[in-house]
């Protein structure tokens, strides 16, 4: 099952505006393009390097 | 004289304050009367500190004659994006919501040009919360372009870029998520500079996408731009994303000599697509730079065709967090425009937005690897002119293509990576200016700064500025 735009925002809380809702299935399928082949590109166990500081980002 | 004055850089204007030939109150004055005079027709200011700007100009002034001269910026009259804290000061990064927001803290940036002898003139307008490209905004009206003023300036710091093409303020700060530095400066003929992620600090600024933004000069001049980073460049421990590395001196290190310089040029992404007056702008940029010894690598980075789905996932998903509440409370107090981007925002999937992050991790090694073959990358700020103010699309060789899509591409690919990248003034397209984007290794301000000189040096602008800088 694959949702609309419109029921994937109502289901987090959010009211788009009606007139809204086409642009925006026009501009996520346009987004949908811009990712192309990247399922193909091999990116699996590219780390993101977010990293965990215990303490806090600035210590010391 | 005043509008003599007003034309003038910083780097003109500083030694003239500094022998006293030039009081900070005459030059504030005249920017003060030249910022009102030209409101009605630019909108460049969200508000004027009239009174509070001729005080600390008085007490410049006095500093001066006592001797206690503190450097370039002192007595320098400017105003900064509405987006930049000023303790007790009206900020509202010219939204409705935060039309009454009152800072308890000075942004680290404006702190450090207060020292710097800095005289503020007011707060300049930006697109809605930053989130936009045009600067036609919904509250306030929309700012325009003063090389023509039925054309946007860009965006979304297009007040900062109007008001210093336009004289009514000499320089400014801008911020840069995908580009907002760089396509305002593009448009409107000035010099913007996107530090390195981590360069300038960001505490104070509201923000828009933050693992993107960043604080950056908006110069008439590269010296210009080099002194104020001299100011605002250093490690800050209230900004999580500052870096504790050596800052050097950026205006002692412009030279403009690229002799041995090699030039990085990208052809698959960087020139496809592009204006064809641009393209040769940028092109006769750079012959002009091998004339004086620098030499040209074409280069491939293949994970740039996935940069600008990886830049929007990110950059939308990480504005919807922060406006997700007001999102859910009063969507309706929001401009239509950014309202439709926070709707966007909430689409993309937790993998979606890792996965973008794992992109960015590829950029990043792949640019790290260019810069050990080339010095610097060359490329359009841009690949098209200013559209007219309320279009949505824009002229691209005969075919009218997506303004915000389009406008974005050579910008965006830098804040995904956080490598600093310079827009400077490379010619024009009729009447309309042309910028030429010069990107770096990770804190190589000072060299993309010394290119730019090197640029700015071969006078691409001819000389030419705005009529309503000029017009007595």
């Amino acid at each position: 099952m694959s949702l609309s735009v419109q029921q994937l925002l109502e289901s987090k809380g959010i009211q788009a505006k009606p007139e809204h809702l086409e642009i925006l299935e026009s501009r996520w399928n346009g987004m949908k393009k811009l990712r192309g082949t990247l399922e193909s590109v091999k990116i699996e166990d590219a780390d993101i390097g977010l990293r965990n500081i215990p303490g806090g980002d600035h210590i010391g | 004289m005043a509008k003599d004055l007003i034309q003038k850089s910083v780097e003109e204007l500083a030694p003239l304050l500094e022998s006293g030939s030039l009081s900070p109150v005459e030059l504030t004055k005249a920017v003060l009367d030249h910022a009102e005079e030209t409101q009605d027709t630019i909108n460049a200011y969200m508000t004027i500190y009239r009174e509070e700007a001729e005080h600390a100009a008085r007490e410049a002034e006095k500093e001066i004659k006592n001797g206690n001269y503190r450097g370039m910026y002192h007595g320098i009259p400017m105003a900064l994006k509405d987006n930049l804290y000023f303790k007790g000061k009206v900020t509202t990064m010219s939204s409705k919501i935060h039309k009454d927001f009152i800072p308890e803290d000075d942004a680290t940036v404006v702190s450090k040009l207060r020292d710097a002898g800095v005289i503020f003139t007011g707060k300049l307008s930006m697109h809605e919360y930053a989130w936009g490209i045009t600067n036609n905004n919904p509250h306030y009206g929309p700012v325009r372009n003063p090389w023509d003023t039925d054309k946007i300036p860009g965006g979304s710091s297009g007040g900062s870029g109007a008001a210093v093409a336009v004289g009514s303020s000499v320089a400014s700060l801008g911020t840069d998520t995908a580009g907002s530095i760089r396509i305002p400066s593009s448009i409107c003929g000035i010099v913007g500079l996107k530090p390195t992620h981590g360069r300038v600090s960001k505490y104070g600024c509201y923000p828009l996408a933050w693992s993107l933004d960043h604080i950056g000069p908006m110069t008439k001049t590269i010296k210009d731009a080099a002194g104020m980073m001299d100011i605002i460049s250093g490690y800050d421990a209230k900004d999580p994303t500052s870096v504790d590395t050596p800052v050097g001196q950026h205006l002692e290190r412009i030279k403009g000599d690229v002799n041995g310089l090699v030039i990085g040029v990208n052809e698959e992404y960087f020139f496809n697509e592009v204006d064809n007056d641009v393209d040769q702008v940028v092109r006769g940029t750079i012959k002009a730079l091998t004339d004086q010894g620098a030499r040209v690598e074409v280069v491939k980075i293949p994970t740039l065709k996935y940069a600008e789905w990886a830049e929007l996932v990110t950059s939308l998903s990480e504005a919807s967090t922060i406006h997700h509440e007001d999102m859910l409370k009063r969507p309706q107090d929001f401009g239509d425009d950014i309202r439709m981007l926070f709707e966007l925002g909430e689409l993309p999937s937790a993998v979606d937005y890792l996965q973008a992050q794992q992109v960015r991790r590829q950029l990043k090694q792949e640019f790290h690897e260019v810069f050990q073959k080339v010095d610097v990358l060359i490329a359009p700020t841009l690949p098209v002119v200013a559209s007219k103010i309320g279009e949505d699309t824009v002229d691209l060789n005969g075919k009218q293509v997506d303004l915000i899509d389009n406008i974005i591409r050579f910008t965006g690919p830098s804040n995904l990576t956080g490598n600093p990248a310079l827009s400077v003034p490379g010619g024009f397209k009729g009447d309309l200016p042309v910028g030429v984007q010069i990107i770096g290794p990770a804190f190589s301000e000072d060299l993309l700064l010394d290119v730019g000189y090197a640029i700015e040096q071969t006078n691409p602008m001819k000389n030419r500025k705005p009529a309503l800088l000029t017009r007595a």
